[in-house]
């Protein structure tokens, strides 16, 4: 009546790439997978989750140590290159550890980046499709819903997601410091780089009303512009354009500075003092360092912007630890919850035995009284009903509170005295 | 100690826990101290509403014609629009500055209680209250214009000095403290012209001309062109910094000024009342 989760697989911290590469499962494969491992005798339910860090089968069983076995082997099939191999790179995780593992993987702590938010979406895609697939059952159903919740909880009450850790996002986050809305923003992009089309990029998922796309070759400008949705403008233009950009992205290979202080004051007078943030992206530098100075001009260079991400780096470590406590507690939550269903047919057949036996005996008693108004026959059905439902009380408020601990004593003897596990009905899982 | 009078002690330690939280929940950018800083500093607003009210009940206007308890009345309606404003816009930062505000105004009233005065007759038309009321409103309203302007500083000094991490986080967007600073600014002077003109109209009926060269009346005019100024300055492009530091300046002198008349140039105003 015991059910336990296991989880088994490789991971980034367990296993080099070209090892879950090697397990990776996709679309169909993954499906016939889940059908596989249903169909074992020692597995209940499963659900596989394969990201490019993670390959991981979560199972539950009665027992764990042969579902563990069971899964070994499926995906040292898989893998082709025999056991030994595959079992120095294996991460098992079981009981409260694999209810603790998934809550970390979904909350993104077990992540390369730690509070990148991408690995939630990808664990509610892995979890639809065991849903999908049928092979998600109550439990398992649960553990994920919980894993969810938990994942919100910490990243709602952490900081763990809320500092940009890459240097294009160091940059929006920055960006979101100086300006309230984006809607009503215009971003400028002065050539391209791989980081500055990753801002523009970000910028534009903040939801900036329009980007402005500039380039020595004109014929660039008009490429990127298409890609992004933006407008080329040519580059002998930019001193005009200026004044509509709230956010100017520059990476360029000039060798001279494109926006210079003269220029950029007269931008400003031109838009009110309106803010601008200047994100200088090239080395050498496209913004003379002087436009820091100017009141209602922000300047970051790629060193600024650096920092930044590096400081947001660590502070995550810290917002980890704090993550870790919440944790913690709702795996504390689950495993009571995983107790009570244990809990749960044992205290279903108690009540339906007793019930049995009360019908029965009512039946009998009225049998021998055939001068009874139906009055009198309900008074007496509900005062039965409530003896039984008196009786009964306490032990089920016990049973409840003691099959928390997993294999109570109190489970057992209550089978046991009552007699559950041979009469029809016991409800064992 | 009378009823209203045990208010003002609990709500003067409750400004303090706020403030306390406050600071707690800048230090450890944990989210706990939050709640209790915003249950305390509405705990202690509205129990501080409450003892004024229990003053004037048992008083009239007299109640508040010391200057310590004007300056009461305005901590409490400034906790009030801080705590209004702060649940549209996540403001943590400036309620750290509004809580301890909120206190030294209140201890003022408390140290120094110092009774009150029967109301002349001749200052009980209708023209006190629709001079007080604006008054109060706008310096409150100031109060808290110079608060978010103060963040604002806070704010564009982290940003122009690239540093980040800690408290600093918390800070909201200078998009929004800009705004709502001008806004503010915007009301208070509104408020403050209401309060110029119903006073010149009280200063007839008392002392029977709209002008008498009071030192209040002139401060009152000068702090209401510095406001003007302000304004103005904001509206032909002044934004950001320079704003907010004007901003600042203007409550300063507002405030200096509003106490020293008070307290060295008592005259016919406030003075003739206590």
């Amino acid at each position: 009546m015991d059910r336990e989760i296991v989880v088994v697989g490789v991971t980034h911290r367990s296993a080099p790439v070209e090892v879950r590469e090697s397990l990776a499962f996709k679309g169909e494969t993954l499906e016939q997978a889940l059908h596989t491992l249903t169909a074992m005798e020692s597995i209940d339910e499963a659900a596989i989750i394969s990201t490019c860090n993670r390959v991981e089968v979560i199972t539950t069983a009665k027992q764990g140590d042969s579902a563990i076995d069971c899964v070994t082997n499926f995906l040292a099939e898989r893998e082709g290159s025999g056991d030994t191999h595959l079992l120095d790179h294996l991460a098992v995780y079981r009981g409260r550890e694999a209810v603790r593992h998934l809550f970390r993987v979904a909350s993104s702590l077990d992540s390369m980046v730690v509070g990148e938010p991408q690995i939630l979406g990808q664990l509610k895609d892995f979890y639809g499709q065991a849903a999908t697939a049928g092979s998600a059952g109550i439990v398992l159903h649960r553990f994920f819903h919980k894993a969810f919740a938990v994942a919100k909880r910490v990243r709602t009450e952490t900081g763990i997601a809320t500092r940009a850790v890459s240097v294009s996002s160091a940059a929006v986050e920055l960006a979101s410091k100086i300006f309230d809305r984006f809607d009503d923003k215009t971003a400028m992009l002065i050539g391209a780089g791989t980081m500055a089309e990753l801002a523009a990029r970000h910028l534009l998922g903040r939801g900036v009303r329009g980007l402005l796309v500039t380039n020595r070759t004109f014929d660039h400008a008009v490429e990127l512009a298409r890609e992004f949705h933006g407008t080329p403008v040519p580059m002998e233009d930019l001193p005009r354009y200026l004044e509509l950009a709230d956010v100017v992205i520059g990476s360029t290979a000039a060798d001279s500075y494109i926006l210079t202080v003269p220029l950029v004051r007269q931008v400003l007078r031109q838009r009110k003092y309106r803010p601008i943030f200047l994100i200088d992206m090239s080395v050498p530098r496209n913004f003379d360092p002087a436009l820091n100075q100017l009141d209602n001009v922000y300047l970051y260079d790629i060193d600024d912007l650096s920092v930044v991400a590096t400081e947001n780096r660590q502070e995550r470590g810290r917002e980890a630890d704090r993550a870790e406590e919440i944790i913690d507690a709702e795996v504390d939550a689950y495993l009571r919850w995983l107790a009570e269903l244990d809990a749960v047919p044992t205290i279903v057949a108690i009540r339906d035995k007793f019930d049995a036996i009360r019908r029965a005996e009512l039946e009998r008693t009225l049998a021998t009284l055939p001068g009874l108004n139906d009055e009198s026959r309900a008074a007496l059905d509900s005062m039965t009903s409530a003896i039984i439902n008196k009786i009964l009380h306490a032990p089920i408020t016990h049973l409840k509170e003691q099959g928390r601990e997993r294999e109570s004593i109190y489970l057992v003897a209550a089978r046991h005295l009552f007699d559950l596990d041979d009469s029809e009905g016991s409800g064992t899982p | 100690m009378s009823f209203p009078g045990v208010l003002l002690p609990l709500a003067l330690l409750l400004y303090l826990a706020s403030t306390l939280a406050f600071i707690g929940h800048l230090i450890t950018i944990d989210r706990g101290p939050l709640r209790w800083a915003y249950g305390a500093l509405a705990g202690a607003c509205g129990l501080h509403a409450a003892a004024l009210g229990g003053r004037a009940a048992m008083f009239g206007y007299g109640a508040f014609a010391p200057v310590q308890e004007e300056l009461s009345i305005i901590g409490c309606i400034s906790v009030l629009l801080y705590l209004i404003l702060a649940v549209r816009v996540q403001l943590t930062v400036v309620g750290a500055l509004v809580a301890p505000m909120g206190f030294v105004f209140t201890l003022s009233a408390y140290l120094f209680e110092s009774g009150h005065t029967a109301v002349p007759n001749e200052l009980a038309s209708l023209w006190l209250p629709a001079h007080v009321v604006p008054a109060f409103l706008g310096y409150a309203i100031f109060a808290v214009s110079s608060c978010l302007s103060i963040v604002y500083l806070a704010q564009e000094s982290q940003l122009k000095g690239k540093r980040k991490g800690g408290w600093f986080r918390k800070l909201p967007s200078l998009e929004i403290l800009d705004n709502l600073s001008f806004r503010f600014v915007t009301w208070g002077f509104a408020a403050l012209t209401i309060a110029l003109i119903t006073g010149s109209f009280l200063a007839r009926e008392l002392w029977g001309a709209l002008w008498s060269w009071e030192p209040v009346q002139i401060y009152s005019v000068l702090t209401w062109l510095l406001y003007a100024i302000l304004l103005h300055a904001r509206t032909v492009g002044w934004r950001g910094r320079r704003a907010a530091q004007l901003t600042i300046a203007c409550f300063v002198v507002l405030a200096l000024s509003f106490i020293g008349v008070n307290l060295f140039f008592p005259g016919k105003h406030g003075g003739s009342l206590g």
